[in-house]
């Protein structure tokens, strides 16, 4: 997987740079909008990371012009603008996800991981990780032989973990995913959601599923 | 005393004392026709004639000249009437329509042009701290993205001793905030600047309402507080889904932070008078009367000492302000020291 980042902030360009090395993406870096256009020209990448305030060209005109020639590279877009339409904006501009600034590295890597498999994702109606299963046309839970009582709000964030199964999910990706929030509200919902789902579907059972990532975000996957 | 009336008096004194003077030489001469006629007690003819061409002619002419003063003073005063008409309705939002002038000239004309000189560098100063605020949150954006790298980093690098990790860690929880109040600080300037466009559409709030009460039981849970939703009309608005969240999460998140161990948060979503109504009352310390119409201030923390415990970045209730107006709505706090403090949000309906 090959990916370009594009930050004339360089010392935002190192970091995203390594963590992204550190997940196994080859990754190549531009500081401004015209080397990114030149580099996207002639190197094939599966995922753009694009910053919106760029020298010269900017961010938002950058992935026009990619759209205009066709090239359908996903593009997560960067800000430090933070603006409430800028999300809209840049969605509509042909991004495939938006991340405001300061971002988690971990959130940014989970994203980028999320774009790049992007089309891959677990179209089947009833989902599978281990033993539990879920059904999303009947809302059922199962675990083993034992059945799931979800609330709404927990079958939500249940599915999207399962969908995202083995994928590491950042704590701003479930709020915008599950609650539909597009602001950090500064609160634990997420933690203590995550507990309550723990207590159903693990509590009970020797193997676990849901496991937490020291201040990254949460994973549910087979193996620890 | 207005100024009017002060002056008519004013008037009519110098009339009335002009009066006297008139009256004093006409009584002398008076006085001295009759002497030089050699008539007896001259002076008791003199007064008695004197008074009675005073009161005749002086008594109506006073009073003419009150009636007379009365009307130039307004004459005179009208235009401050008017400028104060003016001045009444300048708010922080339109400094820049300037007060109607007369151009003729005047010593009011001038008045005005100073006062509209001075409103205008008055909105060039507010436009400056609109813009201030705006640049410099950017501005912190950027190395605050460095900077919470940097401490992720750290506080999962594992080569690193672990009291080296938790204090990255600890530092990271810091940066976040300060990165959630510069984020409510964007958000106000561009409101401020009216920047900021809201997305609105027909949005069912009585079921934002349920999902907020869901996420307010689970904040409540750790403390023991009780939440209830006691009612919950179905009602449609027309309004920003995202900042319909935003807020009730924010009066949510206020009514469990600032509330007593065991206490409770009740909610309820009806119609009142053509508007949907939602209130949430919670249990707590209560607001003291003097601090309660501070509570909307940025930054604004009702006791100090409460402040230290309670997490927050502190502009939670003036972005909740800031949409419920945006919303062309309304939101009001009661409260008093140990009593229920009861939040009232008032959102028109979607007529469509």
């Amino acid at each position: 997987m090959r990916v370009l980042v594009v930050e004339d902030e360089k010392k935002t360009a190192s970091f995203v740079r390594k963590a992204l090395q550190a997940e196994g993406f080859a990754v190549d870096v531009c500081h401004n909008g015209d080397d990114a256009l030149a580099a996207a020209r002639t190197t094939p990448f599966d995922g753009i990371v694009l910053d919106i305030m760029l020298p010269g060209r900017d961010g938002l005109s950058v992935l026009r012009q990619l759209r205009e020639r066709k090239n359908t590279t996903p593009v997560l877009l960067l800000s430090a603008r933070g603006e409430v339409n800028e999300r809209v904006e840049g969605l509509n501009a042909g991004a495939d996800d938006y991340l405001p600034k300061p971002f988690e590295l971990v959130e940014l890597v989970a994203r980028v991981r999320a774009l790049t498999r992007r089309g891959g994702e677990n179209k089947s109606t009833v989902l599978r990780v281990a033993d539990l299963t879920l059904d999303t046309l009947t809302r059922q839970a199962q675990r083993g032989e034992t059945s799931i009582e979800l609330t709404a709000r927990e079958y939500r964030l249940l599915e999207f973990l399962m969908r995202s199964a083995g994928r590491l999910c950042g704590r701003m990706m479930i709020l915008e995913k599950v609650w539909d929030y597009d602001f950090d509200p500064g609160t634990n919902l997420v933690d203590v959601y995550i507990r309550r789902l723990r207590e159903k579907i693990d509590a009970n059972f020797e193997s676990k599923l849901l496991h937490t990532v020291r201040g990254a975000g949460y994973v549910l996957k087979d193996t620890p | 005393m207005t100024i009017r009336t002060r002056l008519t008096l004013w008037y009519a004194g110098i009339l009335a004392a002009s009066l006297l003077v008139i009256g004093y030489g006409t009584y002398r001469e008076i006085d001295e026709q009759l002497r030089r006629d050699h008539r007896k007690e001259p002076m008791e003819h003199a007064i008695d004639e004197t008074s009675e061409l005073v009161l005749q002619v002086g008594l109506p002419a006073v009073l003419l000249g009150l009636l007379g003063g009365w009307w130039l003073t307004r004459r005179a005063l009208g235009p401050v009437k008017k400028l104060t008409d003016a001045a009444t309705k300048i708010h922080e939002r339109n400094l820049r329509d300037p007060l109607p002038r007369t151009s003729n000239g005047d010593e009011l004309d001038q008045l005005t042009k100073v006062f509209n000189d001075s409103l205008a560098r008055l909105d060039d100063s507010f436009k400056r701290v609109h813009e201030f605020t705006l640049h410099a949150s950017h501005e912190l954006k950027t190395p605050l993205t460095v900077m919470c790298g940097e401490a992720e980093i750290a506080s999962r690098d594992e080569s690193l001793p672990s009291a080296e990790r938790e204090r990255a860690a600890s530092q990271l929880d810091e940066l976040r905030r300060l990165a959630r109040i510069v984020d409510g600080l964007t958000l106000l300037a561009k409101a401020d600047a009216g920047q900021i466009t809201l997305a609105m559409e027909p949005v069912r709030l009585d079921e934002l309402v349920r999902d907020n009460f869901a996420d307010a039981q689970i904040l409540a849970e750790p403390q023991g507080i009780k939440v209830e939703l006691e009612s919950c009309e179905e009602i449609t608005v027309r309004a920003d889904r995202h900042r319909l969240r935003q807020l009730l999460l924010n009066l949510a998140d206020n009514a469990v932070k600032y509330n007593q161990p065991q206490g409770r948060v009740t909610m309820n979503l009806r119609r009142a008078d053509n508007m949907a109504e939602f209130t949430i009352a919670n249990t707590g310390q209560g607001i003291p009367p003097e601090m309660l119409p501070r509570v909307f201030d940025r930054f604004f923390r009702g006791d100090p000492a409460h402040s230290q415990t309670v997490d927050g970045c502190g502009l939670g209730l003036s972005i909740a302000q800031w949409i419920v107006s945006a919303h062309n709505g309304t939101i009001k706090i009661e409260s008093a020291t140990m009593k229920p403090t009861i939040v009232t949000v008032r959102l028109p309906l979607d007529t469509k």
